[in-house]
């Protein structure tokens, strides 16, 4: 067993790891992150996360129900995190877990992965107390400017499980912890539809067509009709004003502390909202961005969905705009106290290998008629399973708290 | 709950007076409203109360005032409701006139039936504590602390009764019992009570007294039955109380244990079920407990004589020594968290008393808690006020005794622990930014920071605070900075410094071509990026100071080697910094850096890594596209003339194919920017890579720098004359056309002068629906995008309406401009260029306005955009 499957095995058991044991470990996956791009190539499938802000028994009944790593790939999109009482477990067990498993785990940076934000929100205190020093914390910090800023999925299938042709219609499916059905909902054939909105439209109010739940009030939201080329932008806030390809992410200098304004602070601090345009967050950083912007966006990209985190959703996951974003929530009961129930995304692996996979980003030479064209197919969107989960059971853990101060002076 | 109420001239009410925080029932009675006549003969509105009892007597006569606010209160959610609602539940109106002559006034009325409940606050009963009882002393409490009435009526009940001492006896009889169902009830009952959110019982329970039973109900949480907490066997433990110097004043000690206490319920007791208000309720009696310890121990002086004497040579005991270097140490933690002034004074008292002494000791110390404490303590003080620090390394300078900074750079290149070695090397920096103190002196109001981040190489400087202070700052060091020269105590100190300090420093740097290999270990690794941060942070406060040391001692060409070894991350370093020096676009850097022909080894960096796309190939791409945009002709020309084969093997990278073609299409003779940027294929994406730009710390100094004449200029402008006469005619002024924005806003403008402009047809063709490019270029709104430019900041509303009157084109440009700088630093260098290009622009238009003076606001979206961040992210 070497020391990293120790270190693992102690995490687990939601006991801290060494201080010297956490330098090496931030050592090492910063020489991993260093050699990944601004925004990392993951091929489904894969199980991408939202918000876990250190819920440590939380994550562990994630991982009981999306699956271990390294059997299951798991992309977690930031936030990993101050507010619970266990960041630090939380979160030098998923690095460990990446640096074991480089391939299977993907972590991308979200707002509190910053040295402001940490201490005001809890990590920073949290180390203090668990090693008597900010060592820990300095080395985590150093760890979180080497983040990736976003993800991109590629390969994901459009049917949930391509051996059974008759769940070919199938593009949303939401399981519960056991992992039975809870819900199922069919592709909307983008032909059909158009045409049937147009022979219903008059007196059919919007009202009437129920979207899947998690898809909020928008009732239209019954399915994507997106692009059949789309491959998936994960992204811990939203899109910024400042970046209109995929290609300007990369751009991006990330190696710093994440800053008040511009490209970077908005990728980790923006939020979808029922607004035409751009509006101003009230988060104070970042901006809030209406349909119309994702649907741009996602066009000249050829992206068939944004799946991000940052908001707390009561049902775990909420899809919005026509299924053109997703916003994926992983931390269950929040704060121990917000009664939430928590979700994860499961994307499935386009066995066919003629699904989505080739694609260019921001690629100048691209006839704009061509993908108006395509449109006209059955198949678009990637298939989602959500899987929802609870909060860990309380027997489960002991009781959160933080870790008391040991010795005082004063 | 708001009820129609039947309509009725008169309204029954209650009256209440606030007395001493208290609600005093005045009698029922009926109110009207009407109009007296006063003295004057005005018609003054009065809203009046007779008795119901005696109709004679009037219980409340008030007049209505403009000015007084009347607040409509319904049911449950009005303040006033509650309090008057004793344990019923009252439906109806409360009006409430604000009180400021000393009596306040409350009315109620009441559409119930008849019986009315005279008592304001029905005095509640809680059955007596007994383990009989528990069931339905926990039903009444829940049900009474859920309206705040019931909450203040059972407060009172619990403190006049003792009601917790009551039912402590009761938790050791239940665990005789070994009644797991009653001992559930007693932690539901006790965590009620403390939810009561009163501070009076809240410091009763934490008193000696009541403690352990409090916090021995609360260990039988209902919430999780198979567990017991051990909280009475963790505070039990006196021995966590360390008394390194004997405190007599009993009230200051008890306070400390208090505090304690009261940090263990936030932490962990309550850490779970905590609500808001109980929180701030702990939080702020731990905050005024501190407040009260740290102002005694600083004003007591035999304490700290006791205190410091620990350190004095002939005091024999280690142990005591650590343990009180670790009570400093804590004493500052806590001291970030007090007032400025009330900080400002233990300091001072601390130094009195020798502080320097005891970091002296405490940084040289093997053990490394004490090292940690003893930075700590150094970075607080410095944080607060780095005078404090420098005024003491100017005496010991100027005594020719070895400094405090020298120290601090000793320990740097020893100490092991990379923690300690980021805070010194945070601490080197915050000590030798001199230049703004004032900004400094002007307490940070960053509580949080506690000395990190200054090392995390963002390129602004001083590290994390907020964003508007930085503004501040940043614009003070611009003024400072010209004025270089003011201040000989710092000229001289920086002058010392590189003289002796900094050799020793960097000595390693230096040294490093004398290396037999590239094999670093973990810690030289950490101190060579360490160095090279620093080393940049130098450079760009500085100035003349650093450069000339940089092109003294060769440093380019040992951070050159740095590139060759396996650390990533230290070819990482080594980039950002070479691209730190090339953006300050200084002639001698420029020439240092072509003599010892960095690109060369940047581009075989890049080379090796290029197929992948990771932090480094990222960080090379940037700095060419730099320098393409830029067009650092000299840079240019050894790049293509000298690597070009290398540059092939990168030619799929834009940037690259970009400098050779320029290149090429010049041969290396043109300087004129015009036919670059008109050729320039991807034209479209200008505007992005100049927001790209505007991320990179650009340095005021450089704006200083080329503000200055310069001959260098003169001969460029000369033989770039033809743009310059393209944006309007002659200029009064050397445009030296360095900055990317103005070439490019200069490219833009001709192309829109031009309408025959090749690029920019390409540019409507290729990019009709960049969405980007319009909402950049706003006026130039030809497009028909879905996307509108996003909303501005309320900072810029602002200026846009200081700036209103110029209504053309460039101002338009300018406000887009500044929408999308990020750095506050380059903000005002761009605000600098805007107006000098505006000037420009006047000049040729032949209106001769005058320069406009730079402004730079303090915004304040920034400034909420800081530290202070709303409390609701997720």
């Amino acid at each position: 067993m070497s020391d990293l499957d120790k270190a693992i095995a102690q995490l687990r058991s939601c006991r801290p790891i060494p201080e010297d044991q956490v330098r090496e470990l931030c050592h090492r996956a910063r020489e991993l992150l260093i050699e990944e791009g601004n925004v990392v190539t993951v091929t489904a499938p894969v199980t991408i996360c939202g918000d876990i802000h250190g819920q440590f028994h939380d994550l562990m009944e994630l991982f009981r129900v999306g699956g271990d790593v390294p059997d299951t790939n798991y992309l977690f999109m930031g936030d990993f995190v101050d507010r619970g009482f266990y960041s630090l477990e939380s979160f030098l067990l998923l690095l460990c877990l990446k640096v074991r498993y480089p391939d299977r785990m993907t972590l991308i940076r979200g707002n509190h992965e910053s040295r402001q934000i940490t201490t005001v929100y809890g990590f920073y205190d949290e180390c203090l107390r668990k090693y008597g020093s900010a060592n820990v914390w300095r080395y985590c910090c150093d760890v979180f400017d080497y983040l990736a800023l976003g993800a991109i999925v590629l390969g994901a299938s459009s049917t949930l499980s391509p051996g059974m042709p008759d769940d070919d219609d199938t593009e949303i499916e939401v399981c519960d912890q056991a992992g039975s059905i809870i819900s199922r909902f069919p592709r909307q054939r983008a032909n059909q539809s158009a045409s049937q909105e147009k022979l219903e439209a008059p007196n059919k109010s919007t009202a009437d067509k129920t979207g899947p739940p998690g898809s909020g009030a928008s009732g239209s939201s019954s399915g994507s009709v997106g692009n059949p080329t789309g491959a998936i932008l994960c992204v811990h806030g939203g899109l910024s004003p400042l970046v209109d390809t995929v290609d300007k992410i990369r751009l991006i200098d990330r190696k710093q502390e994440v800053p008040h304004e511009g490209a970077m602070c908005d990728l980790l601090w923006s939020d979808p909202d029922e607004i035409d345009g751009w509006g101003l967050s009230p988060r104070g950083a970042g901006f809030l961005f209406g349909a119309d912007i994702v649907k741009v966006f996602n066009h000249r990209n050829d992206l068939s969905l944004i799946a991000r985190a940052h908001q707390l959703v009561m049902e775990g996951f909420k899809e919005m705009f026509d299924a053109s974003i997703v916003t994926v929530w992983s931390a269950p009961n929040y704060c121990y106290r917000c009664g939430n129930v928590a979700a994860v995304l499961e994307l499935t692996e386009d066995e066919s290998g003629t699904g989505i996979f080739q694609r260019t980003n921001g690629d100048v030479g691209r006839s704009s008629g061509a993908v108006i064209e395509s449109r006209g197919g059955p198949k678009n969107g990637p298939a989602r399973r959500y899987r929802v989960f609870q909060a860990a059971p309380q027997d489960s853990r002991g009781m959160p708290a933080k870790k008391p101060v040991a010795d005082y002076f004063l | 709950m708001a009820q129609p109420l039947p309509h009725q001239d008169k309204k029954r009410v209650k009256v209440y007076e606030l007395r001493n925080n208290d609600w005093f029932d005045r009698g029922t009675g009926f109110c009207t409203a009407k109009f007296a006549t006063n003295e004057d003969g005005h018609k003054d509105p009065k809203v009046i109360v007779e008795s119901e009892d005696q109709p004679e007597r009037l219980l409340l006569e008030t007049t209505i005032q403009k000015q007084d606010g009347f607040q409509k209160q319904q049911g449950k959610c009005a303040p006033n409701a509650h309090r008057l609602a004793g344990a019923r539940q009252w439906r109806g109106y409360g009006l409430e006139l604000p009180g400021g002559r000393g009596m306040r006034h409350d009315m109620v009325y009441d559409n119930l039936d008849d019986e009315l409940a005279i008592e304001p606050i029905p005095p509640v009963n809680l059955p007596a504590a007994e383990l009989g009882n528990l069931a339905e002393i926990e039903t009444s409490l829940r049900s009474m602390s859920s309206t705040a009435a019931g909450r203040e009526a059972v407060t009172k009940f619990i403190v006049a009764e003792d009601y917790i001492d009551k039912l402590i006896p009761l938790v050791e009889i239940a665990e005789d019992l070994e009644s797991l169902p009653d001992l559930h009830r007693l932690c539901n009952i006790m965590k009620t009570i403390l939810l009561l959110n009163d501070t009076s019982i809240i410091e009763h329970s934490v008193s000696d007294e009541c403690l352990l039973g409090v916090v021995g109900a609360l260990e039988y949480d209902p919430d999780f039955p198979s567990h017991k907490a051990n909280h009475r066997h963790w505070l039990s433990n006196q021995g966590r109380f360390k008394e390194v110097v004997p405190i007599d004043d009993e009230n200051v000690r008890r306070k400390i244990h208090q505090t304690y206490r009261l940090q263990y319920l936030k932490d962990v007791v309550l850490a779970r079920i905590l609500d808001d208000p109980t929180f701030s309720v702990l939080s702020s009696l731990i905050f005024f407990n501190q407040v009260e310890i740290v102002q005694h121990l600083q004003s007591s002086p035999g304490f700290l004589m006791n205190l410091f004497g620990i350190f004095s040579a002939h005091y024999p005991e280690t142990k005591k020594r650590k343990e009180a270097v670790l009570f400093i140490q804590q004493c500052c933690a806590i001291a970030k968290t007090v007032q400025a002034p009330a900080r400002q004074s233990l300091y001072i008292n601390f130094l009195n008393h020798g502080l320097l002494r005891v970091i002296y000791y405490g940084l040289r110390h093997v053990d490394v808690a004490v090292r940690v404490g003893a930075t700590d303590i150094l970075i607080s003080i410095i944080e607060h006020d780095p005078m404090l620090i420098r005024q003491t390394i100017f005496r010991q300078m100027h005594e020719g005794s070895s400094s405090l900074l020298d120290c601090l750079i000793d320990l740097l290149l020893v100490e092991v622990d990379l923690g300690i070695k980021t805070q010194i090397s945070d601490a080197l920096r915050v000590i030798l930014d001199h230049g703004n103190t004032a900004a400094y002196s002007e307490p940070a109001n960053n509580n949080g920071n506690n000395g990190n981040g200054n090392g995390n190489g963002n390129g602004n400087g001083n590290g994390n605070n907020g964003n508007g202070q930085k503004q501040q700052t940043s614009e003070y060091a611009f003024r400072a900075r010209l004025q270089m020269s003011v201040d000989p105590q710092h000229e001289h100190f920086l002058n010392r410094f590189y003289d002796t300090s900094a050799v020793k420093l960097f000595k390693p740097l230096i040294e490093l071509d004398s290396r037999p290999n590239l094999d670093f270990t973990v810690q030289e690794a950490a101190m060579f990026s360490g160095l090279v941060e620093v080393l940049g942070f130098f450079i760009r406060q500085h100035h003349r100071f650093s450069r000339y040391f940089f092109i003294v001692h060769n440093l380019a060409a040992r951070i050159i080697l740095l590139l060759k070894c396996r650390d990533k991350y230290l070819q990482l370093v080594s980039i950002r910094c070479f691209r730190l020096i090339i953006g300050l676009q200084e002639e001698l850097y420029v020439k240092n850096l072509i003599t010892n022909d960095v690109l060369g080894p940047i581009l075989e960096v890049l080379v090796e890594t290029v197929p992948r796309d990771n932090l480094v190939s990222a960080a090379c791409t940037e700095l060419f596209d730099f320098i393409k945009k830029e067009y650092l002709r000299d840079m240019v020309k050894q790049l293509v003339a000298e690597h070009r084969d290398n540059l092939l093997l990168v030619e799929h990278i834009p940037p690259c194919r970009d400098l050779i073609m320029r290149y090429d299409h010049t041969e290396g003779f043109t300087t004129n920017m015009d036919i670059f940027a008109d050729t320039d294929d991807d034209m479209m994406k200008r505007p992005a890579h100049i927001r790209m730009l505007e991320y990179m710390p650009i340095d005021l100094r450089e704006e200083e720098y080329w503000d200055s004449s310069d001959p260098e200029d003169d001969n460029e402008d000369q033989s770039s004359g033809d743009r310059s006469s393209d944006s309007g005619g002659a200029s009064s002024k050397p445009l030296v056309d360095y900055d990317s924005d103005e070439d490019d806003e200069d490219a833009e403008e001709s192309a829109e002068h031009d309408a025959d402009h090749q690029s920019k047809d390409n540019d409507d063709n290729d990019n009709g629906e960049d969405p980007d490019a319009d909402a950049d270029f706003a006026p130039r709104s030809s497009s028909a995008s879905p996307n509108v430019p996003p909303p501005e900041r309320l900072s810029e509303k602002r200026r846009r309406e200081e700036d209103e009157d110029d209504d053309d084109e460039l101002g338009k440009l300018m406000h887009s401009k500044r929408r999308n700088s990020s750095s506050t630093e380059s903000n005002s260098s761009i605000t600098q260029n805007l107006n000098r290009r505006r000037k420009n622009f006047a000049n040729g238009a032949g209106n001769g306005v005058t320069p406009r003076k730079i402004a730079i606001s303090l915004s304040p979206a920034l400034k909420s955009g800081g530290p202070s961040r709303s409390d609701d992210d997720l």
